[in-house]
């Protein structure tokens, strides 16, 4: 007897074992971008710091960036904005999160609304393969990281009609075990909780700007989608979700470049806002962005886009809402410090891109002062969409109306700009570097200098007398220059 | 349900757990009702056949036992039974081959839609087997029916083999072990074994065969020659894999079944790979087929027609097409081409003074017969007859420098998954050096202390899980045999 039960003891730990192990094996080799997002959002809501929920697709996770909404206006927020995710998605997203934690408010983007149908897996439904498979693939993203339980298993089966795929996400195991030939060393570091976070509480900037554009033929004033969608029905849902729980909602279409069915589901989007009674935001036909610089592409805001709409969602929610600003509140230091974080990197990406058009969109955030030279004959004078960055940057159009060369200086700390063309100059202009001066002299030769320091002639350099593009980077406070780049504008290519 | 299932991973430790608890005597009627749950997840129908095919060999034997010269009911029970085998399995073919010789005249009846019952040609050959061992009066008829119904449908051995004589397994039945830890650690262990060979390695190289195999135009050179050496040790981790898991269970529900691989790769010569490869069939054939036709009993000649006609046969027992038939045929004659050469070997041995037991000698010989095999398999793995012709053509054209260009990688499997199917292999060549010296690795695993013993179980059991070949973005293959 005393065998057997020895026997049954060891059978019993070493099946403990061998499911500790395979248990501890499953989160090594999960997948972590879910966890990469939403590992901020657990501890936050822990603590009931997530004042606005922001929920939607990936253009909300471009354009709403939650470190820059608290930098600017003090309100906490979390991205749970989805590759992907159609308002059903995002409809199971919000249910999910609502179980850790109730924001004062939940700002819902509606893009996708025209889609009509139920299931993403409905390839008969949906006959665009790639878009089934992104909406499957990237629900990962969504679901993988909320736990198993009876909320988890509603929603998979809400979204996925194939038996198979939804065992994928119910026990994704199956589908991440064969990770092995790619784990990392953050994929050990999962089991300790230990992981790399998304460092913008779930948003996700790019700093690309496009700059082919096609525009698309405007609907009927006010057409709205001839029938109830999907979508439509998933919004609804959001809403009344909302109120019954008593959380403020804000419904939005993010702006971007949009096509026609954009514009008409932006309005279906209104017309429902209006139905339920809830505000609306459609920044679709606002001047939130500067579609010729704030793209990354067509569908998604860069940086630049993010930091616009933010700010203007920033501006409606305190007109609107009685959120609190917790700047300076020592219990909200974590906020400060990822905010820090990201002008912090804002400034190093600044420094470090090579794109030129790029480099001017990074700039214009001001978190730097620069000076920007064109020789005379320089290609940026016939690139329009030079031209128009340069030109939203200066708030000006002197760049459209002269052939060079010019001079443009953006003075964060003075929050000056100035600007000459042609033989104009400029005397005695106030900025963090000193009051400076500039002077065209001839075609490769010109002055610009500091008053007190008029040996010191920024702008030539022997060495870089071809370069017809100069940018000199300055420290907003200390005028300390950190960055001289040289392009050469030969080609459009701009090469430094 | 399939031995790779999650339903038999849950069935599994059930049947287990029962088979402990019940009392020894009555173990044989769990076993059964467990064949039964097993089987029956394969239809309705198949379940039917499975039943009439048991029942007319039960009463056939009882029969037999009662009166011994009862020739015409021993023939009609084995034509029924192989009728059934017939009908299901090579009616097709034979219309087929009815057709293309009277020039569509006839053969134009085919039965579409039928679905061979699972594990058809093993239980048959299971009954067969039987049958003759009872008409010739080597056993007496099994009484208890639901002994003999177990003997033919024991659910570990039911899809694939191995195909167990009747003497065997119903003399365990009649006086069941008990089943003890050591039993069970060690069946625990093959079976462990089994999976990483049919999820690890099988599956793996499947992959890159597969896209070699079915790429349109075919591919030239080494990747079609690597492809063959894969496939020669995809279908022996398959086969032996799935033969590992069987024994295993076997042994842990206190059954013991004869092995069905002795090292198969390293024969030296054709004859000695069919002693070592699928053992449960090859002396099946031996005994019931080669023998009773005379054998080598009746001269050379004689012999040599023996001997096609027996692997003429194995080969449509694998498969009723032309691919099988060649396959099989091959192997008989490459058996008679190395009888009618074996003079001049050996004078040639003798003049160059080679020794025979020297290890250059051995490996020769081994390699030798590796080659012969695994251009034979090719015609096993290609959907036809062309397709094979062609792979194996392919595998001439001199490409060396695909090994080392990054080609390899370009067929389904990445570097790592590559290398791990190659890890793969030459484990299980290590493995079957050191059993061929008489080791069994599984008996030393368990000598070991329990700290080394729970690591490698352990360490098994999650190489298995994570590096094997299953859930979704892979077409999980069943074990190749089972459909045979």
């Amino acid at each position: 007897m005393k065998r057997k039960i020895n026997i049954a003891l060891k059978c019993i730990f070493f099946t403990i074992t061998v499911g500790i192990i395979l248990y501890a094996t499953t989160i090594v080799l999960e997948r972590k971008d879910s966890l990469y997002k939403y590992a901020d959002f657990f501890e936050l809501a822990k603590k009931d710091q997530i004042d606005v929920l922001f929920i939607g697709s990936s253009h909300v996770i471009n354009a709403i960036n939650p470190t820059v909404l608290y930098n600017e206006y003090g309100y906490t927020s979390y991205n749970m904005g989805g590759h992907g995710s159609l308002l059903q998605s995002t409809y199971w997203e919000l249910r999910e999160a609502l179980q850790y934690t109730t924001p004062k408010w939940v700002v819902v983007d509606a893009y996708m609304l025209e889609k009509n149908y139920r299931y993403l897996d409905d390839r008969d439904a949906n006959p665009d393969e790639d878009e089934v498979n992104t909406s499957v693939e990237q629900l990962h993203l969504n679901m993988d990281v909320w736990p198993f339980n009876d909320l988890k298993v509603e929603a998979v089966n809400d979204l996925i009609q194939d038996k198979s795929i939804r065992r994928e996400f119910l026990f994704n195991f199956l589908v991440y075990h064969n990770r092995w030939e790619y784990i990392s060393e953050d994929d050990f570091k999962s089991v300790f909780g230990d992981e790399s976070k998304n460092e913008l509480f779930g948003a996700e900037m790019r700093y690309d700007v496009e700059t082919s554009f096609t525009f698309c033929k405007e609907p009927e004033k006010g057409e709205v989608l001839p029938e109830e969608t999907v979508g439509e029905r998933y919004l609804k849902a959001i809403i009344e979700e909302c109120k019954k729980r008593k959380i403020g909602v804000l419904v939005t279409f993010d702006p971007f470049n949009p096509e026609s069915k954009d514009i008409i589901a932006a309005n279906s989007a209104g017309a429902i806002a209006k139905a339920c009674k809830v505000p609306y935001l459609n920044m679709l036909n606002s001047d939130v962005i500067d579609i010729y610089s704030d793209l990354n592409d067509h569908g998604h805001l860069n940086a630049v886009g993010s930091t616009k709409t933010t700010k203007a969602i920033g501006k409606w929610l305190k007109s609107n809402s009685k959120l609190v600003d917790h700047r300076g509140d020592e219990a909200y230091a974590y906020w400060d410090e990822k905010s820090d974080n990201f002008y912090d990197s804002i400034r190093d990406d600044t420094t470090d891109e090579d794109n030129l058009i790029s480099k001017l969109s990074l700039l214009s955030l001001g978190e730097y002062g620069f000076v920007l030279y064109c020789n005379e004959g320089s290609q940026v004078f016939t690139d329009k969409s030079m031209e128009h960055v340069i030109s939203g940057i200066a708030d000006s159009n002197m760049i459209k109306t002269t052939s060079g060369p010019y001079i443009l200086i953006k003075d964060p700390k003075t929050g000056k700009t100035y600007e000459a063309s042609g033989d104009g100059n400029l005397e005695n202009v106030e900025t963090a570097m000193g009051h400076m001066y500039y002077q065209p002299v001839e075609q490769n030769f010109r002055l610009f200098y500091e008053a007190d320091d008029q040996d010191t002639n920024y702008l030539y350099d022997d060495a870089h007398a071809s370069a017809d593009i100069q940018i000199i980077i300055y420290d907003k406070e200390t005028g300390e220059v950190v960055e001289h780049e040289y392009y050469t504008s030969k080609g459009g290519r701009y090469a430094r | 349900m399939t031995f790779i299932s999650f339903a038999f991973m849950v069935f599994l430790p059930c049947a287990v757990l029962i088979n402990f608890i019940v009392p020894i005597k009555y173990r044989y009627i769990w076993l059964l009702i467990a064949s039964m749950i097993f089987y029956s997840t394969a239809g309705i129908g198949a379940m039917v056949v499975l039943v009439l095919s048991m029942l007319s060999v039960y009463a056939t034997g009882i029969y037999l036992g009662k009166k011994k010269k009862a020739k015409l009911v021993f023939v009609l029970c084995l034509l029924f039974n192989l009728g059934i085998l017939f009908v299901f399995k090579y009616f097709n073919f034979f219309m087929q081959i009815l057709g293309i010789a009277t020039e569509g005249a006839y053969g134009n009846i085919q039965l579409n839609n039928m679905i061979i019952p699972l594990g058809l040609s093993f239980y048959i050959l299971k009954s067969v087997g039987y049958l003759i061992d009872v008409y010739r009066g080597d056993i007496v008829p099994e009484k208890n029916y639901l002994k003999f119904a177990l003997f033919v449908s024991f659910f570990p051995q039911i899809l694939a083999g191995p195909i167990e004589r009747a003497g065997n397994m119903l003399e365990q039945f009649d006086n069941p072990k008990p089943i003890d830890f050591d039993r069970f650690r060690n069946g625990f262990l093959q079976v462990l074994w089994g999976y990483f060979l049919k999820l690890v390695v099988a599956d793996r190289l499947a992959i890159f065969v597969k896209a070699v195999f079915d790429a349109e135009d075919g591919i030239r050179g080494t990747i079609s020659f690597v492809a063959i050496l894969f496939y020669t040790f995809e279908i022996y981790a398959d086969f032996a894999g799935y033969s590992h898991i069987s024994i295993g269970i076997a042994r842990i529900l206190g059954i013991d079944v004869m092995n069905n691989f002795e090292c198969p790769y390293l024969a030296r010569s054709i004859a000695e790979f069919w002693r070592r490869w699928h053992v449960s069939l090859s002396s099946w054939f031996r005994d019931y087929l080669y023998i009773p036709l005379g054998g080598n009993r009746k001269g050379t000649i004689r012999k040599f027609i023996n001997i096609l006609i027996v692997f003429t046969v194995s080969g449509l027992w694998h498969g009723a097409d032309f691919t099988f038939l060649v396959w099989g045929l091959l192997h008989g004659v490459y058996q008679v081409i190395g009888s009618i050469v074996t003079p001049v070997r050996d004078k040639i041995t003798k003049t160059f003074n080679i020794g025979r037991a020297s290890f250059s000698h051995r490996v020769v010989k081994t390699v030798g017969t590796f080659i012969l095999v695994a251009y034979a398999w090719v015609f096993f793995r290609a959907d036809d007859i062309m397709q094979a012709v062609r792979i194996i053509r392919y595998s001439f054209v001199f490409t060396p420098w695909k090994y080392v260009d990054g080609s390899m990688y370009q067929f389904g499997l990445t570097r790592g998954n590559f290398l791990l199917g190659v890890f793969g292999i030459l484990l299980m060549i290590i493995v079957d050096l050191v059993n061929s010296r008489g080791i069994v690795i599984r008996e030393k695993i368990l000598c070991q202390g329990l700290w080394l013993r729970w690591i490698i179980m352990i360490l098994g059991i999650v190489v298995t899980v994570v590096c094997g070949i299953w859930g979704p973005g892979y077409d999980v293959s069943d074990f190749i045999y089972k459909q045979f």
